[in-house]
Parts: C-alpha cells; structure tokens; sequence
C-alpha cells in the first residue's frame, strides 16, 4: 500500500505539486490522469524519491519512504519510462537483467528470469536476447523497458507513459499484455497517462489531476458515470462516455446463456463473450441486426445479446 | 614522375651533388618496370575486370613494399665506387612514386571497405619492406642510412626520450585533465573559468610557452638546489614536460567533459530510478558511453605531443627534433629527414592505435 498525505512538490515558485492526498492499495493499478505539466511525473518520482518533496508524507505500508535507504527502497520499486532509458551500449538480457544484477541474483537464475520476462513479453528469448537497443522498434523497446522493470519482482511498480510515442495498434497491443501481465502477477502499481482511454482500460481507480492537485479519485465506471467536475467531463470527453461505459464491461456481463453450450451454425457472425460491449453494439450496427449469438474462448455458442439489454442495461 | 630526380649522388652530406631521373637512375628496367606497373595500375582501375580492387590492391601493396630496391639499382649503377664519402640522397621523384602509389593504395581499400584489419595488414606488409630493405648491404650508401649509422646509438636514446616526454605528458594530463572534467560537471561554476585557462594555454604558440617556462623554471631550480639533482632546470625536459601537459590539457578535458554530459538524462535516470547507487551509474553506464570520446581526446593530445616534443628539443629537451634542428643548422636533409620521418612515424602509429581502442570502445 502506498499513502500519499498532504504532499506537496514545488521548483522555485512553481507549485508542480500541491497538498495531493492518494491512497493506492496493494494489487491497485492506480492511474494517474491529467493534461501535459499538471504534476503526474513529479507526483510518481516522489514516490521512488528521484525528486525530494517539499512538505507532506509518502509511506510505503506503513513505512515513511525517507526513512529508507532510497537505493534499497527503488530496487523493490519497478521504474519504466516513456523514452524507455535503456542502456544502449548494453544487450537486451543485460538492461533486463540489471536489477537482478544490483540484487546478486546467481546467474543463473538472473538467466532464466531474463528468459522468462522476454517471453512474458512477447519477445524472443533466442534472438532478441542479444540484440542493442538501437536495433529494437519503438514497441520492442517499450517491452524491453517493462520487462527490465519487472525482472527484480518488485512489489510495486512505477509507469511514465510506458507506452507512450507508439501507434495506436502497438499501444493496443502493449494495453493487452499489461492487463494479462496484471492478472497473473498482481503488482501494485502506479501508472501515468495522459491518455484516458488507456487510463480507463488499465485503472482499478484512476486519479484525475489538474494543476497539481487531484481533482477525483474513483474507479473507472464511477468518473465516467459521475464526473466530479466540468473539467473531469472534459477530459472524458461527454459525447462518447455512453459508449466508454459500454467498452468497461465484457459481453459475458449481460449475455443470456443457453443451458447447454450448442454448435454453432456456420456463417454465423457474432461475438465472443470477452469482447466488451462496445464491440457487441458496434457489430449489431454494422449488421442491422436486433440480437448476436456470443462464443466462447472454445468457439461454442453459449448464448445471445440483445439489443434491448444492451440500450437498458449497457450503460 | 618521370622528370623528376629519382636520387641524387653526393660526394660528401653537405654537397648537394647532382639528380638523375626515373631513366637516367634506373636504366631501362627500371623506367621499364616503374611505367608499366602505372599503366597496369590505371587499367585495372578503369577497366571493369571481375576482382579488379582485389588485384589492384595486391599490385600497390607489393610496389609499395619493393619500392626501396629502385634506390638500390640507383646506388648500384651511379654510386662512384672509389669515393668513402660519397651517398646517395632520396630525391622528389621517390617521394611522389610513394604519395601517388599510397593515395590509389588508400582509394582502392576504400572501395574495398577492408576491414580495418586489411588496412593494418597492407601497412605492416610496406612497413616490413621498407625495413628489410633499409638492412640490406645495398642500400647502406643511402645518406640517410648514413647518418642513421653514425648515431645509432643517439637514436635509441633520442627515440626513448621522445617516447617517454609524450606519453609521459599525456598520462599525466590525462589523470588531470579527467579530474578536473570530474570537478566540472560536479560544480557548473567551475566550467568557464577551468575552461577558460586551459583553452588560453592552448593558444600560446609553443616555442613562446617553451620559452616562457625557462626563466621561472630556472630561478625555482637556483633556489631550490635539491631540484637541479632531478634534472629540474630552466631547459632540458623539466620545461618541456610542463609544456606538453598544459598544451595536452584540453582536447581531452573537453572531450570528457562534453562526453559525461552528454550521456541521456533519460539513460541516468533509469538507472538511479532502478536502484543504481551514483558511482554504480558513473562506472557502468556513464563511464563506458563516454569512453569513445574520451579516447578520442586522448589520440588528438598523442599526436600533437609527438609532434610538439620535436620542438621541444629547442630547449634542450632531446628526441627526435634534435636532429631536426641539427640538421638544418648544417643544411644536412637527411639529418633533418632521419628526425622527421621517425616523429611522424610514430604520430601515425598512436593515431592508428587509438582509433582502433575507439572504435572497439564504441562497438561495444
Ligand atoms: N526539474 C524541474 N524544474 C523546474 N520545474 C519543473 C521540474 N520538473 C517539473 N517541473 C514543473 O512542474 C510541473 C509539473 O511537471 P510534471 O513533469 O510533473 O508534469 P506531467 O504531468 O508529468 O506532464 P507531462 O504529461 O507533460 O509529462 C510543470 O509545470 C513543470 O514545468
Ligand atoms: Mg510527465
């Protein structure tokens, strides 16, 4: 768990950040939300103490975090960054495996970590390993920049637009991946966007800043359905936020199941029961069409969605 | 090519003695032999025979390497076998056989892309020629052999001296020069003013700066006896090492000073945000992505300390500018050559060297 109490950051006469409360709980993917030089980067630097701050206090369960050794302290906290800082004179496996390194892992289980992170993140073990960073793609870098952000186990983790300055499918892609990596591993993190739809795809809460200050701090449905302020509504953007709800929830929440799973017939278009219930409206549009078989992962038929659901219930 | 003096034939060093063109030095084997290997050259060159870069390179290399031995047929047919003074002097015909026969040798690798290692070989192969031939009984009238052989022992001697005061210059100003590029970047304000003084030295010309040092240098070593018992007087190598070093200070304080900084603030940060301690970072990440420009700093300081050291011998200090300056005064070339050829010898040699410590530094 990380607390954030009464902090405040300021360079010379710029209050970058001002008297912020935030709570992040343990397992919380916490995003921190706001327009460009609102205070979100300064607001995460304080927390693996890169910045000092200038009055408040950060514990980390429990622990005021200036009490630790800050060394100590950032090697349990993962750091990834938009401009990915990789080492660039040294390989993949290397940057990857530098926590394990500053932790005297034996090699070889620093090795086999290294493997299994390039893995876990979509690359591959045997040719990627060895490559520099200047042979890498924008995304591949980006992975390799979380990978070596995750490789020492830390507790917590520490995203600056990870996936920043990548095309939207890149993006989608890496988007994915984090909430697969998410599930299985569970780290309390905090992460900086300036992206709302990123921040409402990957949040359990999202944190909404504005000139240094949080101007609400709520789960993802609760900002879209009750913005705390004309700027929050901008942000979300009014028009749209119908269909936002809509992409928060799977079709798997509102579907009528079948009692028995059917084969399903052929040519038969529909969508799958993870598929978010944006997707579901989008394919009844494009197919005039008032209902959609859903399939399972299996390719089953397992029920049906309704556009009257949809309207009532969607949103 | 062919107009030019091949050779000259002196009847003592101070003589300047009589030239003979390509023709007249040679015969027609000679002139022969040295013709049709240009025209040969120029074919291969312009003709698009498979391999022809291949071919040409070889053909250079070996003319190159074989070079010496025209002055050996010269001194064979027009030495005058009755005269114990007479030798023979390398004329400007020679010279531009070399210039030219090395520039295509240079094109050619280019168009190659040897490797450096192909590059190094084809220099070792004409170095090694050069001095199988310069042993050989032949060439032993050759007024530079000549004087070479009567100070043979001078030139060991001058050879660790010039070899000591450079690098021994450079060391030091390199273990200064990298503390105080340190200073600066740990405290901005020190960068103009460090900045400043060591790019003011550098403008002093330096004979002035040899100069200079000898009045302070020697009224410290008259006051201070124990001084003059290290050799630390107003001339001699006292002076000149000081010189060096102050001349050596800045390329490669510069060099490390820029490199250091400009090492990506995001690369430092992601390091210090994963827990790397600040001498962690210097060592691992800041230190080795300088280290190509460092380098860099170092091979411009060598070359210009070999070549200033050869001044240095104005004041007293030995190497190889002492028979430079020997020379001249009494109008003998070859004494001047047999300083020369070896200063730049050796400048070539540190610039090949450490371009390749650069380079491997680099594609780490
Ligand atoms: N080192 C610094 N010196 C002076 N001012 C700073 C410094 N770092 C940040 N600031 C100021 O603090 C404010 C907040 O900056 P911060 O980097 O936290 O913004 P941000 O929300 O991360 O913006 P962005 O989305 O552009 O990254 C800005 O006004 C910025 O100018
Ligand atoms: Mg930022």
């Amino acid at each position: 768990m990380i607390e954030l109490k009464g902090v405040t950051r300021r360079f010379g006469d710029v209050v970058a950040v001002d008297n912020i409360d935030l709570t992040i709980e343990t397992g919380e993917v916490c995003v921190l939300v706001g327009s460009s030089g609102c205070g979100k980067s300064t607001t995460l630097r304080m927390i693996n103490r890169l910045l000092p701050r200038t009055s408040g206090e950060i514990l980390v369960d429990g622990e005021d975090i200036n009490k630790a050794d800050p060394e100590a302290l950032r090697l349990n906290m993962g750091y990834a960054i938009q401009s990915t800082g990789l080492f660039p004179h040294w390989t993949v496996a290397r940057n990857i495996g530098v926590v394990p390194d500053l932790l005297k892992w034996p090699s070889r289980k620093r090795d086999e970590r290294v493997n299994e992170l390039l893995t876990l993140l979509g690359l591959d073990p045997a040719t990627d390993a060895h490559k520099y960073p200047h042979q890498l793609s924008g995304g591949q870098a980006q992975r390799v920049g979380v990978a070596r952000a995750l490789a020492g186990d830390p507790n917590i983790l520490l995203m600056d637009e990870p996936f920043g300055a990548l095309d939207a499918i890149t993006r989608e892609n890496l988007q994915q991946e984090m909430l697969r990596i998410q599930r299985q591993l569970n780290k309390t993190t905090v992460f900086v966007t300036h992206d709302i739809d990123e921040a409402l795809k990957l949040a359990t809460r999202i944190a909404v800043m504005d000139q240094g200050r949080i101007i609400q701090h709520d789960t993802p449905e609760a900002i879209l359905r009750r913005p705390a302020s004309a700027f929050v509504e901008n942000l979300i953007g009014k028009g749209d936020r119908g269909l936002k709800l809509l992409a928060l929830r799977t079709v798997g929440d509102l579907m009528e199941r079948y009692p028995q799973p059917r084969r399903p017939e052929p040519y038969s278009n529909g969508v799958n029961e993870a598929d978010s219930l944006r997707v579901a409206l989008s394919v009844m549009v494009w197919q005039n069409s008032a209902e959609l078989p859903v399939f399972s992962e299996a390719g089953e038929e397992i029920g049906t969605v309704k556009r009257e659901q949809l309207l009532q219930g969607g949103a | 090519m062919w107009l030019l003096d091949l050779g000259v034939v002196q009847p003592n060093r101070i003589v300047s003695g009589t030239g003979y063109g390509l023709y007249a030095a040679t015969g027609w084997l000679g002139a022969g032999v040295v013709s049709s290997l240009l025209v040969a050259a120029v074919v291969l060159a312009t003709k698009p025979i498979h391999n022809r870069f291949w071919m040409l390179a070889l053909l250079l290399t070996t003319a190159l390497m074989a070079q010496p031995l025209l002055l050996e047929v010269f001194a064979l047919r027009k030495l005058p076998e009755d005269s114990e003074y007479a030798r023979i002097g390398i004329g400007a015909g020679f010279w531009c056989l070399a210039f030219f026969l090395a520039l295509m040798l240079l094109e050619t690798l280019g168009q190659l892309k040897a490797s450096r290692r192909l590059q190094l070989s084809a220099v070792l192969l004409i170095v090694a020629g050069w001095w199988f031939c310069a042993t050989r009984e032949g060439l032993s009238s050759l007024s530079l052999i000549r004087e070479y052989a009567n100070r043979a022992d001078q030139f060991t001697q001058a050879l660790a001296i010039h070899l000591s005061l450079s690098l021994g210059a450079v060391a030091i100003s390199l273990v200064l020069a990298f503390g105080l590029a340190l200073a600066m970047v740990r405290r901005e304000r020190l960068r103009r003013p460090l900045l400043g003084l060591v790019s003011f030295m550098q403008t002093i010309p330096s004979l002035a700066l040899f100069g200079l040092l000898i009045a302070p240098l020697g009224a410290l070593s008259a006051a201070f006896p124990f001084l003059q018992t290290l050799g630390i007087r107003g001339i001699g190598w006292a002076p000149a090492m000081l010189a060096l070093i102050a001349y050596s200070l800045l390329p490669i304080m510069r060099n490390t000073y820029v490199a250091l900084m400009e090492v990506p603030e995001p690369v430092v940060d992601a390091g210090r945000g994963m827990g790397m301690s600040e001498r962690q970072i210097f060592v691992q990440v800041k230190l080795p992505l300088a280290l190509p420009v460092i380098i860099e700093g170092v091979r411009i300081t060598t070359i210009q300390a070999i070549g200033l050291t050869a001044v240095a011998a104005l004041i007293g200090a030995g190497g190889f500018g002492t028979f430079i300056f020997q020379g001249l005064g009494q109008a003998a070339m070859d004494l001047v050559l047999l300083g020369a050829l070896p200063t730049v010898f050796l400048a070539l040699a540190a610039d090949a060297i450490l371009s390749a410590l650069k380079f491997q530094g680099a594609s780490r």
